[in-house]
């Protein structure tokens, strides 16, 4: 066979594989989103044409107070959530990881569970558990703080709170990363430490911390991107409430589109949520490779 | 302190049920080059992880110098260890892997510049001490895994199959390395291989483990001139000896005759001390290159492959009964393949053991 009816053979193959996955993309992922550029610059409302009104929709965010007070809520919630949630998988996996054979893979497991479950069960789950008149955690809350707190209709509780759901939601993703990262630090090396004279200590914060870092940085950047997004957990827990103080961009956005008929208006928020994940996920992961190569 | 050899009295291990160390008695002198050598599963790398500290030690007691080690940690045994793996810190220059143990130590910097920096010298690491491990060859690795183990300056070198991930060139290379910096340093040093070929060229003592007991120790020479058991005979030596099953047909004066299983016409006078009873069963043990083509009485031997090297050649092939069979020629191109020759072992040269394998003298 020659080789030019062999390429030609091949191409075909390879089209035909990812014809499917194309398909799906371009209709459910890149038209929408090029509709949605679109759709920033006119005034339509969510169904229907509308007249093209150039950067007046991003002018008018600039001076929305609401959306500064959104965007700054999702910063309070990437402070409560990214880090920590990090820390507390690594803390989990550094712990699993010592375990042995079928205990390693059931506690594994146990802590991967929360993981699979949609997010109206899991806010379902802590909606009951922190109800004001019968949640079961309350007299936890009551005996620190002296009494119940309804925590998704007070102001200073609910992004804390909807932070501890989150991170109890989704850090078995994280555990698991991590712990597939340290199962991939050669053995030799502790024992290499060990002859050293390194401390647990030593071994951790001179072996496993360095070694393990991509990955660090990983889970804090898909971390980052995710809790960005929020909005789910608000939506079903608090609604943006009380006094505004759990809203998020992607609840104003969700409000503009489908509660007030703003199409061109959310979409330009979109557009901008959208632009900062990419730039501060972007940077942080720089800064984290810059930070790794110390 | 003029003794800081390795002492092992009664060393057990088992993982769960299954003992590895069964019962382990050595002593290696100050300054000696010891080599742990045997099949895989002989035990032989747990038993070099005991004396590091690596591994708990079931029973027994390990002695470094005038210290009873057997429960201490690693780091405060004096040893330090060369991994087969070599176990660089990928994230760390070959400076800082080599200063590792002295960066935790807390020493001062011209301490460790120093000692870092002689070592290099001594490996010729000098050029690379900025590198990252990935960035050296697997000889270099290897060297930077050496040199982070003299920069502590033990009392105790342990290695364990170090030369086994190199090319064949290389690792005869480092082989006579090796050998120069035991020379160099005069330090104890403990090798594991499961090659006996390395075991012959590095050790001043070889052990030879297997199924969780020291066979036999001694001098490389000493195992190949005078194997206690058939297992010695067969592992020390390469290609390994030919055995042969016989029995006793006639007893002298100051030996047996013994007469080749399934072949009556072919019987050795063998001189022997200890002579066993008239139709004992007997396996007779032969060196390759201690059987002579000849063209008189011998053994038959149909040659199915000739190996030929250059400088020598094996012919393999077998007796008229079916026992494999290997005899060496010096040189090459001598066309046996497909031919049957006739060999006899040098008088004096026919090792006996008895049906245990037990050597008999």
């Amino acid at each position: 066979m020659s080789i030019p009816k062999r390429r030609r053979r091949e191409l075909r193959a390879s089209f035909l594989m990812t014809a499917p996955f194309l398909f799906i993309f371009i209709v459910f992922f890149l038209y929408p989103t090029f509709s949605v550029i679109a759709l920033s610059f006119t005034d339509a409302p969510l169904i229907g044409e509308g007249q093209w009104i150039g950067l007046d929709n991003y002018a008018k965010l600039l001076n929305d107070r609401l959306f500064y007070t959104s965007l700054w809520n999702n910063l309070y919630f990437v402070l409560l959530t990214v880090i920590p949630t990090t820390v507390i998988a690594l803390l989990i996996a550094l712990a699993v990881s010592r375990l042995k054979g079928r205990m390693q893979a059931l506690v594994l497991t146990l802590f991967f569970l929360p993981y699979v479950l949609p997010v109206s069960v899991v806010t379902m789950i802590w909606a009951w558990m922190l109800d004001f008149q019968f949640g079961i955690l309350q007299p936890l809350i009551a005996a620190i703080t002296g009494k119940p707190v309804p925590v998704f209709k007070n102001p200073y509780w609910v992004m804390p709170m909807i932070a501890v759901v989150t991170i109890w939601w989704t850090n078995g993703f994280n555990v698991l990363l991590l712990i597939a990262g340290l199962r991939n630090i050669p053995p030799d090396l502790y024992e290499a430490a060990a002859l050293d004279g390194a401390t647990p200590w030593q071994r951790f914060w001179r072996v496993t911390w360095p070694l393990l870092w991509p990955i660090t940085a990983l889970v804090l950047t898909l971390q980052l991107i995710l809790q960005l997004k929020l909005f789910d957990q608000v939506y079903l827990l608090s609604n943006g409430g009380p006094f505004n103080q759990s809203y998020v961009v992607l609840m104003q956005m969700y409000r503009e589109a489908f509660q007030l008929n703003n199409g061109g208006y959310a979409s330009a928020i979109a557009m901008v949520l959208f632009l900062f994940i990419v730039i501060v996920s972007v940077l942080q992961f720089q800064l984290l490779r810059i930070g790794g190569r110390k | 302190m003029k003794d800081a050899g390795v002492h092992l009295r009664g060393i057990k291990k088992s993982f769960g049920a299954i003992d590895v160390i069964r019962g382990v008695d050595m002593d290696i002198q100050r300054g000696q080059f010891a080599v742990f050598v045997g099949p895989s599963g002989c035990g032989k790398s747990t038993l070099l992880r005991m004396i590091a500290g690596l591994e708990d030690t079931s029973d027994g007691q390990i002695a470094i110098g005038d210290r009873d080690v057997t429960h201490e940690d690693p780091a405060d045994r004096g040893v330090a260890m060369v991994f087969q793996s070599y176990a660089l810190y990928p994230h760390l220059s070959v400076y800082e892997n080599m200063a590792f143990s002295l960066r935790l130590a807390k020493r001062p910097k011209a301490e460790v510049d120093e000692k870092v920096r002689e070592a290099a010298g001594i490996l010729q690491l000098v050029e690379h001490l900025d590198k990252k491990p990935a960035q050296l060859s697997g000889g270099q690795r290897q060297r930077v895994a050496i040199g982070r183990a003299i920069v502590r300056a033990p009392e105790v070198f342990l290695f364990d199959e170090p030369l086994s991930n190199l090319d064949a060139e290389l690792r005869v290379q480092m082989r006579l390395e090796l050998a120069r910096l035991h020379k160099a340093l005069g330090a104890t040093m403990i090798y594991v291989t499961h090659d006996q070929v390395e075991a012959m060229t590095l050790a001043d003592t070889i052990f030879v483990l297997q199924g969780g007991y020291v066979q036999q120790s001694g001098a490389p020479l000493d195992l190949y001139d005078d194997p206690s058991n058939r297992f010695v005979a067969g592992f020390i030596g390469s290609p390994s000896m030919n055995f042969l099953d016989a029995t006793v047909s006639g007893h002298g004066d100051n030996g047996v005759t013994a007469t080749l299983t399934g072949q009556p016409d072919i019987s050795f006078d063998i001189p022997l001390v200890d002579k066993p009873a008239h139709g004992a069963r007997i396996a007779l043990g032969m060196r390759p290159e201690h059987l002579q083509v000849t063209e008189g009485q011998g053994l038959r031997v149909t040659v199915d492959v000739a190996e030929e090297l250059g400088g020598v050649s094996y012919q393999h092939g077998t007796l008229d009964g079916g026992e494999p069979v290997i005899f060496q020629q010096t040189g090459a191109r001598h066309g046996m393949h497909g031919t049957i020759q006739t060999v006899t072992p040098d008088p004096g040269r026919i090792f006996v053991f008895d049906a245990e394998g037990d050597r008999i003298r």
